[in-house]
C-alpha cells in the first residue's frame, strides 16, 4: 500500500509579479517500509517538494496543480488546523540542523512527551515513560537520566537522535528526512542512517530521504528520484540507477563523484551552473548544460511519463519514440 | 623537501565551569609531523574537532604555535619575524572553505587580485592587469569578471576567484582547507579538476584538508589521518584507503559512503562519538571506541612507527586481522 | 543573468528609509544654508544693541522681535545656528575620527591593550553625558574649542564601541585571514579591508550623534557653560530668553524651536539611513 502518492505536482513561486515553477509536474509514490531518496544539487527543488508535501510552503509559494495523497488521504482537502494534526501524527520530520528543530529552553524529555500527550492523549506519567522508551529506541545512552537534559547538553549526533525520537513518537506513516546527516561527521552519519533504517522497517513507515549525497543514496535507499531545476528527471530502483543511469544529468552526476574505493583518472564535470528560477529555460531545464541537447529540447519540456513510473522513468527527449538520437 | 612540519603543537585556552570558570588548555594539535614534496598533494582527513584545520592555520601562522617547527624551503617560518614572513607569504597560499567569506566584499575582483600583485612588487603598471587577466583565464573566468564584485558570482565561481588570487602570486604550495565541501557535486568536480591541473602544470604542492575520503583519494598522493589532535596513520593515500591499518582509519573508511549499491555496507557500526579534545582519553586516544582494545592501549600512548608502507600509531598494528572492506 | 545589485547601486536599497531621509535632508539643507549664509540673510547685526528697540514684538522689521538689548532675535538665531552647528559637526567629526581609529585598532589588536582601553572607555561611559560634559568644560575652561573637545569626549564611547565590536567581528572572518596570508600589513588590512566594512555603520552613528551633540551644546550653553558672550548659540539664546520668560516668552521659544527643527532633521536623516541599511528591512 502506498504511504505517499504525489501526482503531477506543481509548486509555483510568485516573484515580482511573475509566476515561476519551482516544482514541475512531479509524480512518484512511496510504499510502506520503503525509502525513496530524492537527490539533486542546490536549487533543484527538493526542499520545495518536501515543503509542499508537508504544506509548510513560504507565503510566496503555492501548489498550483496536482494531488498529494498521504496514506490515501488527499491533503489538499485538509484544513490548516487539521494539517497541524497530520504533521504531528502522520508525518515525522527530521531536518539538517537538529538545533533548529528543538526548543532550547525545554528539556528533551518534555519535548518528546509533548506530542505523546497532544496527539495520543497520554497522561503526564505515561508520556514520561513512553518518552524514555523512545529515547532508548533511538539509542540515547542512559535515557532515563538524560530525560531532563537540555538540547545544548547533547552532541550534534545525540540531538539528531532526539529529533528522530520526536519524529517517530506518534507512529507516523511517513518520515521525511531532509539532509538528516549533512551537519554530522561520517561516523555519526552512518549511525543515524542505520538507526533510521531500523526504525523505518520496524514501524512500517515510508521514508522520503532528501539528500545531495549519492553515497548515502546507494547505501540506504530502495528507489531514487533525481531532480534538476524543479523537474524529476529520472527515477528508478537504486541498483538500476547506479548501473544504468539514463538521463544525461544523472549520468554526469554519477561520473563527477570522487570515490573512496577506487581510482579515477579525471572527474567528469558538468559545464556551467544551474540557471536561477527566473531564468529557467521553458523546455528541458538541463538543456544549456547537456551534451545531447537538440532542437526539440529548447521548444518543449520532455514528457513526464516516459517509462514506467515505478520501474525506470526518464524525463528526456532522447528516450521519446521518434527522438533524433538513441541513447 | 618543500614543507616540513615537525612536532607541531597548538593549544587554545577555554574557560569552562560555573560559577567560577577555570581556564582549561585545549590541545587542538598535539605533536603533528609530516612533510610535503614539491608538486605533491598531501591530504589531512579526520572528523570535526580533530585539529586538521588548526594544522592548516598553524602552517600559515594564522594561529600561534606552542611548540614545533614549520620549515618551508629550508627556512623555519614558525619563528620568523613578521616582516620577513610577509616577504615569504606569496609562496605559501591558502584556499578557504567558504569562498564567499574569503573575499573582501566591497572590492572588485580585479582590484583584489591586483592589490596582491602590487603589494609584493611582482609587477607594475600595465603588467599587473595582464597578470590578473591571465590568472582569471587560467581558472576559467572571463576577463570581464575583474570589473565585478564577489556577490555577483556563484559559489563555484567564487572558489575559482579564491584560487586565482593565490595564483597571481605564483605560490609553490597552497594550503586548501575544505575547498570543495561547500560546493555541489558537479561544481566540486570542476574545482577538483582545476586544482589537479594546476598541480600538474605548475608543479604546485597542496596541503589538502578534508573530511571527505573520496575527495582526498582522488586528489592526494599521500594522506595523514588525524584523531583528537594527533596523526594516527599516514602513508600513500591508495594504501591507506585500500588497506587501512589503524582501527580508526578502518572505521572512517567503512562508514564513508560509497556510491555503489552493489557493495554491501559493513554489517554493524559500533555506537559512539569522538570524545571532547578538552579531556582526551588516556593512552591511545581511540581506545574507548576501539574493538581491538587491550590493557596496554588504556595506559600507554602509541607512537607513529613504520608499518606496511606508511606510519601507524597502534600497539597492535601487526596482529590486527586484515580490514574487511 | 539575474538582476545584479552592486554596492554602487546601494541607493536603490534605501527605499524603506527614503521618505524620512528626503524629509531630513530637506530640513538640514535649509538649516545649513541659513547658518552658512547668515551674514547675508540676517536682516540686522546680531550684536548691535539699541536701547530704542528693546523688546520689540514680531514685525516686518524685526521678524521675531528683539531682546532686552534691542538685538534682532531672528538674526541672533541665524548666527547662533552657525556656532551650534559648527560645534556639533566639529565635535562629532573629532569623536568619529578618534573613536573609530582607536576602536578599530583596539578590536583588531585584541589582548591586553584592548582590555585596558575598553575599561577606560567603560569608565567614561559610566558618567551621564551631561555630567561628563559639565566636568570637562569646567576643567578645560570656557571657549568654543574647549566646548568642541568636551562634546567630542562625551561622544567618543559610541564610536569606540561601534568600531571595536565591528573590528572584533570582522577579525574572525576568513577574508581578513586571507589578507594576512596574502602578506598584507596590518595597516593595509585595517584601512583597505576593515574600515570600508564598518563605514556605513559609523556614518549612521555619526548622524544620530550630531543631534545629540546639538542637544549637549544647547544644554551646556543653557547652564552657562557654552560659548562665552557676546557669541550667541541656540542654547545661549534660550538661556537669555529665560530671564524674561513670563513677559516676553518669544525670546526663549524661537531659539527652542530652532533647536527642535535641527534635532528633527538630524534624527530623520540618521533613522532613515539606519533603516535603509538594515538588512532585515530589505530582505
Amino acid at each position: 500500500m502506498s504511504v505517499l502518492v504525489v501526482d503531477d505536482l506543481r509548486t509555483s513561486l510568485q516573484i515580482n509579479g511573475g509566476e515561476y515553477h519551482a516544482v514541475r509536474e512531479i509524480s512518484f509514490s512511496i510504499e510502506e517500509g520503503e525509502t525513496l531518496a530524492v537527490v539533486g544539487e542546490s536549487g533543484c527543488g527538493k526542499s520545495m517538494l518536501a515543503m509542499s508535501i508537508m504544506r509548510l510552503l513560504p507565503s510566496v509559494a503555492s501548489i498550483t496543480a496536482g494531488r498529494i495523497l498521504l496514506d490515501s488521504l488527499p491533503i489538499e482537502a485538509v484544513s490548516e488546523t487539521g494539517m497541524e494534526r497530520v504533521r504531528g501524527a502522520k508525518i515525522g520530520m527530521v531536518f539538517q540542523e537538529p538545533m533548529t528543530a528543538l526548543n532550547p529552553v525545554l528539556t528533551v524529555g518534555e519535548q518528546i512527551s509533548e506530542p505523546l500527550r497532544d496527539h495520543l492523549g497520554l497522561s503526564r506519567r505515561e508520556a514520561r515513560k513512553a518518552a524514555i522508551g523512545l529515547m532508548e529506541k533511538v539509542r540515547i545512552p542512559s535515557a532515563a537520566s538524560r530525560y531532563s537534559s537540555y538540547p545544548h547538553e547533547f552532541s550534534g549526533g545525540m540531538r539528531q537522535r532526539v529529533v528522530i525520537a520526536l519524529a517517530i513518537a506518534c507512529h507516523p506513516r511517513l518520515l521525511i528526512a531532509d539532509e538528516p546527516t549533512t551537519a554530522l561527521d561520517v561516523t555519526v552519519q552512518r549511525q543515524i542512517l542505520d538507526l533510521l533504517d531500523v526504525l523505518r522497517t520496524e514501524g512500517k513507515m515510508g521514508m522520503l530521504l532528501i539528500t545531495h549525497n549519492l553515497g548515502i543514496v546507494a547505501g540506504h535507499a530502495d528507489r531514487v528520484a533525481v531532480m534538476y531545476g524543479g523537474d524529476l528527471v529520472e527515477s528508478a530502483t537504486v541498483t538500476d540507477l547506479f548501473r544504468n543511469p539514463a538521463h544525461p544529468y544523472s549520468r554526469a552526476l554519477l561520473a563527477s563523484l570522487p570515490r573512496v574505493d577506487r581510482d579515477l583518472s579525471e572527474l567528469a564535470s558538468i559545464p556551467g551552473r544551474v540557471p536561477t528560477l527566473v531564468n529557467m529555460p521553458d523546455g528541458c531545464r538541463f538543456m544549456d548544460r547537456c551534451p545531447h541537447a537538440m532542437e526539440k529540447c529548447n521548444s518543449m519540456p520532455p514528457p513526464a511519463d516516459v517509462g514506467d513510473a515505478n520501474l525506470h522513468m526518464v524525463r528526456c527527449w532522447l528516450y521519446v519514440q521518434g527522438g533524433e538520437h538513441a541513447a | 623537501m618543500l614543507l616540513k612540519v615537525e612536532g607541531l603543537r597548538v593549544s587554545f585556552s577555554v574557560r569552562r565551569g560555573w560559577p567560577f570558570p577555570k581556564t582549561h588548555e585545549l590541545k587542538a594539535v598535539d605533536g603533528v609531523s609530516f612533510d610535503v614534496r614539491q608538486g605533491e598533494a598531501f591530504g589531512i582527513v579526520g572528523e570535526s574537532g580533530c585539529g586538521k584545520s588548526t594544522v592548516a592555520r598553524a602552517i600559515l601562522r594564522l594561529v600561534n604555535l606552542k611548540e614545533g617547527r614549520v620549515v618551508f624551503n629550508g627556512i623555519d617560518i614558525s619563528r620568523l619575524p613578521v616582516r620577513q614572513l610577509r616577504r615569504l607569504r606569496p609562496k605559501l597560499q591558502m584556499i578557504f572553505q567558504d569562498p564567499a567569506a574569503s573575499l573582501s566584499p566591497r572590492m572588485r575582483i580585479g582590484d583584489a587580485l591586483a592589490e596582491a600583485v602590487r603589494v609584493h612588487g611582482i609587477a607594475s603598471g600595465k603588467a599587473v592587469d595582464r597578470l590578473v587577466r591571465d590568472a582569471l583565464n587560467e581558472v576559467g573566468l572571463a576577463p570581464e569578471s575583474a570589473e565585478r564584485f564577489p556577490h555577483e558570482f556563484s559559489g563555484g565561481q567564487k572558489q575559482r576567484i579564491g584560487i586565482a588570487r593565490a595564483l597571481v602570486l605564483s605560490p609553490s604550495i597552497i594550503v586548501a582547507d575544505e575547498p570543495v565541501s561547500a560546493l555541489d557535486v558537479s561544481v566540486q568536480a570542476q574545482i577538483l579538476n582545476l586544482m589537479a591541473r594546476l598541480k600538474a602544470e605548475r608543479n604546485i604542492a597542496f596541503v589538502f584538508i578534508s573530511h571527505d575520503l573520496g575527495v582526498v583519494r582522488h586528489f592526494c598522493e599521500r594522506t595523514a589521518v588525524m584523531y583528537l589532535g594527533q596523526v594516527i596513520e599516514t602513508g600513500q593515500t591508495r594504501e591507506i584507503f585500500d588497506a587501512p591499518s589503524h582501527p580508526y582509519t578502518r572505521l572512517l573508511r567503512s562508514v564513508s559512503p560509497v556510491p555503489d549499491p552493489e557493495k554491501p555496507a559493513l554489517a554493524e557500526v559500533q555506537e559512539g562519538e569522538p570524545p571532547s579534545p578538552l579531556d582526551p582519553p588516556s593512552g591511545c586516544r581511540f581506545h574507548p571506541r576501539c574493538q581491538f582494545v587491550t590493557d596496554v592501549c588504556r595506559t600507554k600512548t602509541p607512537v607513529l612507527r613504520p608499518f606496511g608502507g606508511g606510519l601507524v600509531a597502534c600497539h597492535h598494528a601487526e596482529t590486527l586481522p586484515p580490514a574487511e572492506l | 543573468m539575474s538582476a545584479v545589485v552592486t554596492p554602487r547601486h546601494r541607493v536603490a536599497r534605501l527605499a524603506p528609509g527614503r521618505i524620512a531621509i528626503v524629509a531630513g535632508v530637506a530640513i538640514m539643507a535649509v538649516v545649513i544654508f541659513a547658518a552658512v549664509f547668515a551674514p547675508i540673510i540676517a536682516p540686522h547685526d546680531p550684536y548691535a544693541q539699541s536701547m530704542l528697540a528693546r523688546f520689540r514684538p514680531v514685525s516686518a522689521e524685526y521678524w521675531l522681535g528683539t531682546d532686552q538689548f534691542g538685538r534682532d532675535t531672528f538674526s541672533r538665531i541665524l548666527y547662533g545656528l552657525q556656532i551650534t552647528l559648527w560645534t556639533a559637526f566639529a565635535s562629532t567629526a573629532l569623536a568619529m575620527v578618534c573613536g573609530t581609529a582607536i576602536g578599530i585598532l583596539s578590536g583588531y589588536h585584541g589582548g591586553r591593550v584592548d582590555r585596558w582601553v575598553s575599561a577606560a572607555n567603560d569608565l567614561l561611559m559610566s558618567f551621564p553625558q551631561m555630567v561628563a560634559g559639565i566636568i570637562i568644560v569646567a576643567l578645560l575652561g570656557p571657549g568654543i574649542t574647549n566646548l568642541i573637545i568636551a562634546i567630542a569626549i562625551t561622544a567618543f564611547p559610541a564610536f569606540y564601541r561601534m568600531a571595536r565590536s565591528a573590528a572584533l567581528a570582522l577579525r574572525e572572518r576568513d577574508y581578513i585571514d586571507a589578507c594576512r596570508v596574502l602578506g598584507y600589513s596590518d595597516i593595509r588590512i585595517i584601512v583597505r579591508h576593515l574600515l570600508p566594512e564598518t563605514l556605513d555603520d559609523i556614518i549612521i552613528v555619526a548622524t544620530l550623534w550630531l543631534a545629540t551633540a546639538v542637544r549637549t551644546e544647547s544644554s551646556l550653553a543653557f547652564i552657562g557653560l557654552g560659548a562665552p558672550p557676546p557669541a550667541a548659540t541656540l542654547g545661549g539664546l534660550v538661556r537669555d530668553g529665560f530671564d524674561n520668560l513670563l513677559d516676553y516668552p518669544g525670546l526663549a521659544i524661537w531659539p527652542s524651536l530652532a533647536i527642535l527643527i535641527v534635532m528633527i532633521g538630524l534624527n530623520l536623516v540618521g533613522d532613515g539611513l539606519r533603516d535603509a541599511n538594515d538588512p532585515r528591512a530589505t530582505a
